[in-house]
C-alpha cells in the first residue's frame, strides 16, 4: 500500500487554506505579489533606419520582463509610395500603440496598407490589435498557430509582463496569405514560407530595397529560442535564406546584418545544441545534468545563452529520446 | 479518487507501517504552510534537513508539465551506508506525491525523473537509510513559466491507448564504470483533474538483475510526467547482465521489458 498517493483534493485544499493564513508563507508569495504591483509604464520605441525608407525599432537582446516590458523582438516598417507596410507588432496592445504612433510621427498622414506577422510567437504580433484589422495579414498556418495558442500565450504574457499587457487581446489576422510575390502600395514584396523555428515563418523580401526579413528563422548576438523549433527544418531554412538574393537581413532578434552573420551564428548554435542535447541522452544524462553543460567561448558575446540553452533542454528533449534510446519489444508476461 | 480524510489516513498508516512517534517536523527554510502536512504523509518520523541531500531542479518551470529533478543522495549513502528510500513530492500539487525510489543493492541512490507542477511550488526530496531518520532537500520552483512559450502538448494522442506501455531503453558505462539505464514508457499520466478524465497512471516499476538481484523499486504517482522518463545509476555489473523491467499500472494493466546491459565501457 503506498500511503503517499491516498491524498485526496479535500485534503490539498484545506492545505492550500492552511498556507494563505500561515504569516510564514509570505517567503514563498512574496514575490508574487510584489510583482503584481508593477507601476504601470510606456515603451519609449526609436525607429532606426535600416535601408532606403525602412526602418526598425529594435528590440532589447534579453528574455520578456517587467523591465523592457516584453519589448524584446524586432518590429519594422517600410514607407512605399501609397502608405506603410508594418512587420511584426511587438508583445502588447500598448506596444502595438507606441508602434502606431511612432510610424505616424515619422510617416505623418500615411495610411497602414499591410502588417506582416513572421511567425505566431506573441513578442512579435500581440500588437496587432492597434493596427486596422483588414491590413493584418499572414500565412494560414500562422493564423491557425495564433488562434489555437493564443489563449495559453496570452495567459504566459500576462503573467510575465502584467500591467504591461493590459487590454492586450490577442488579434490573428484575418487575412491568410496566398500569393509569393505582391505589390503593396507601388513597392514589390516577395513572400516566402519557411519553417523550423515555428511550424511556419514567413519570410519577406523587399524587391526595391533587397532586405531580407527574416523573423526569428535569424537571430544575432541572441540565443535562437525554440519552444516550437524542428532543427532539421530550420537547418534546410537557414541554407535557403542564404541561397536568397539579399543586399541585407533583418534577424528576428538583434542587428540589421548586411553580411548574413546571423544565418552562421544561428545555424552555429542550432548544430552545438543539436548535437549537446543528443550526447547527453546517449550518455543517459538526466535534463538537469544536461543543463549545466559548458557554453563554448564562442557564443560567450549571446545574450541569454545559458537561459536559452536550460530552455531548450525542456523543449527537444522527449523528441530526442524517441530517436535515440531504442525501442523495447515487451516480453511475455 | 479515493478521498481518505487525515484521520482515517492515520488508522491506514498505523495498519501498514510501524507507527512512527508523532512529532514535530523542523521548521520549513521555505515557510511553506503546508510543510507539516506534507512531512507528516511523506516523511513519517524524524526529519532533518541536510545538505548532502542533492536535489536539483531549474529555478523555474519551462514546461509545468515536465519539470525535470534529479535527485542523488551518494555523498550521503558514502557516509551513512545504504539508502533505503528516497520520495520526491511537492507542496501544493493537488497529488503531493511524485515517486518513491527505493535502489537496491546494486544501484545508486541516483535518478533522473521529470514532474508536473499545478503552480509555483516547494519540491522535496527525502531520503532514508538504516536508522530511519528522513534527510530532506527542498527548493521552490517558479510555475510563472518562460516567454516565447508554447502551451504543454495536450494530455493523451488519439491513438494512445494502441501504444500504452510502449518502451524505450538505453544502458551504457559511463566514465566512472558505473551503468547509466534510461528508460522511457507510453503512458497519459491522467492526474483525474482534468475533467472527464479519471486518474489514470504507471504506478510502479521494478527493476531486476537476471542474477536476481534487485536493482530498484518505483512507487509512481499520477504527478509523474506523461510518457515517464527515468534516468537511474547502477553499479558495476556483469558483462552481458540483462535488467528485466516490470511495471503496473493503476487499472492493473501489466507491462515487462528487457534492457541488455552494456558489456564494454561505452565512452
Ligand atoms: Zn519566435
Amino acid at each position: 500500500m503506498n500511503r503517499m498517493k491516498r491524498m485526496s483534493r479535500r485534503a490539498w485544499l484545506g492545505g492550500a487554506a492552511a498556507l494563505a493564513a500561515s504569516a510564514g508563507a509570505g517567503a514563498l508569495i512574496g514575490p508574487i505579489r510584489a510583482q503584481t504591483h508593477a507601476a504601470p509604464r510606456s515603451y519609449r520605441l526609436e525607429a532606426v533606419e535600416i535601408a532606403a525608407r525602412t526602418w526598425c525599432v529594435y528590440g532589447a537582446q534579453e528574455d520578456l520582463s517587467r523591465a523592457n516590458g516584453g519589448a524584446i523582438a524586432n518590429a519594422a516598417f517600410i514607407q512605399t509610395p501609397d502608405g506603410v507596410v508594418v512587420v511584426d507588432t511587438g508583445p502588447s496592445k500598448r506596444y502595438g500603440e507606441a508602434l502606431a504612433a511612432l510610424i505616424a510621427e515619422q510617416l505623418p498622414g500615411k495610411r497602414i496598407l499591410r502588417v506582416f506577422n513572421t511567425h505566431h510567437h506573441p513578442d512579435h504580433v500581440f500588437g496587432n490589435q492597434a493596427f486596422p484589422r483588414e491590413a493584418l495579414a499572414a500565412p494560414q498556418a500562422v493564423i491557425e498557430a495564433m488562434t489555437a495558442q493564443s489563449e495559453a500565450l496570452a495567459a504566459n504574457m500576462y503573467r510575465i509582463l502584467g500591467d504591461w499587457m493590459r487590454g492586450t487581446v490577442p488579434t490573428p489576422p484575418g487575412r491568410a496569405l496566398n500569393a509569393s510575390r505582391e505589390e503593396i502600395g507601388g513597392r514589390v514584396f516577395t513572400l516566402t514560407e519557411m519553417k523550423g523555428h515555428t511550424a511556419c515563418d514567413l519570410v519577406v523580401r523587399d524587391e526595391e530595397t533587397g532586405l531580407v526579413f527574416a523573423g526569428d528563422l535569424a537571430f544575432l548576438d541572441r540565443a535562437p529560442t525554440t519552444p516550437n523549433a524542428d532543427l532539421p527544418a530550420w537547418r534546410a531554412s537557414l541554407a535557403a535564406l542564404r541561397r536568397m538574393e539579399r543586399d541585407s537581413l533583418l534577424p528576428g532578434h538583434g542587428p540589421v546584418d548586411p553580411q548574413g552573420a546571423s544565418l552562421d551564428q544561428t545555424l552555429d548554435w542550432l548544430d552545438w545544441l543539436d548535437g549537446t542535447l543528443r550526447e547527453a541522452v546517449a550518455r543517459g544524462l538526466t535534463m538537469n545534468e544536461a543543463m549545466a553543460a559548458p557554453i563554448p567561448a564562442r557564443f560567450a558575446a549571446l545574450g541569454v545563452a545559458r537561459t536559452e540553452f536550460e530552455r531548450s533542454v525542456v523543449h527537444l528533449r522527449a523528441r530526442m529520446e524517441e530517436e535515440i534510446l531504442n525501442g523495447i519489444p515487451p516480453d511475455r508476461l | 479518487m479515493l478521498r481518505i480524510r487525515p484521520a482515517a489516513l492515520g488508522a491506514v498508516l498505523a495498519l501498514c507501517a510501524a507507527p512512527a512517534p508523532a512529532q514535530e517536523p523542523p521548521p520549513d527554510p521555505l515557510n511553506s504552510g503546508m510543510w507539516p502536512l506534507v512531512a507528516e504523509e511523506n516523511f513519517p518520523g524524524e526529519i532533518v534537513f541536510d545538505p548532502r541531500v542533492k536535489l536539483s531542479l531549474p529555478a523555474a518551470a519551462e514546461d509545468q508539465f515536465h519539470v525535470p529533478v534529479t535527485i542523488d543522495a551518494r555523498e550521503l549513502a558514502a557516509e551513512i551506508g545504504p539508502i533505503a528510500e528516497m520520495v520526491v513530492a511537492a507542496d501544493l500539487n493537488p497529488i503531493i506525491h511524485a515517486v518513491t525510489f527505493r535502489p537496491g543493492a546494486k544501484a545508486e541512490p541516483f535518478l533522473g525523473l521529470r514532474i508536473k507542477v499545478e503552480q509555483t511550488t516547494p519540491v522535496r526530496v527525502g531520503v532514508r537509510g538504516a536508522d530511519g531518520i528522513w534527510r530532506v532537500a527542498a527548493a521552490v520552483i517558479d510555475a510563472a513559466g518562460g516567454g516565447c512559450s508554447a502551451p504543454a502538448a495536450a494530455h493523451g494522442q488519439k491513438d494512445w491507448m494502441s501504444t500504452l506501455g510502449e518502451a524505450r531503453a538505453l544502458a551504457g558505462r559511463d566514465e566512472a564504470g558505473e551503468t547509466r539505464i534510461s528508460l522511457r514508457m507510453r503512458h497519459p499520466m491522467d492526474t483525474g483533474f482534468a475533467a472527464g478524465i479519471p486518474i489514470f497512471h504507471l504506478s510502479e516499476l521494478t527493476l531486476t538483475l537476471d542474477s536476481g538481484e534487485e536493482l530498484a523499486e518505483l512507487e509512481i504517482s499520477a504527478p509523474i510526467s506523461e510518457d515517464p522518463a527515468f534516468n537511474l545509476l547502477a553499479r558495476p555489473t556483469a558483462g552481458g547482465a540483462t535488467a528485466a523491467v516490470a511495471g503496473r499500472d493503476s487499472e492493473g494493466n501489466r507491462f515487462a521489458f528487457s534492457v541488455p546491459l552494456p558489456e564494454e565501457a561505452v565512452n
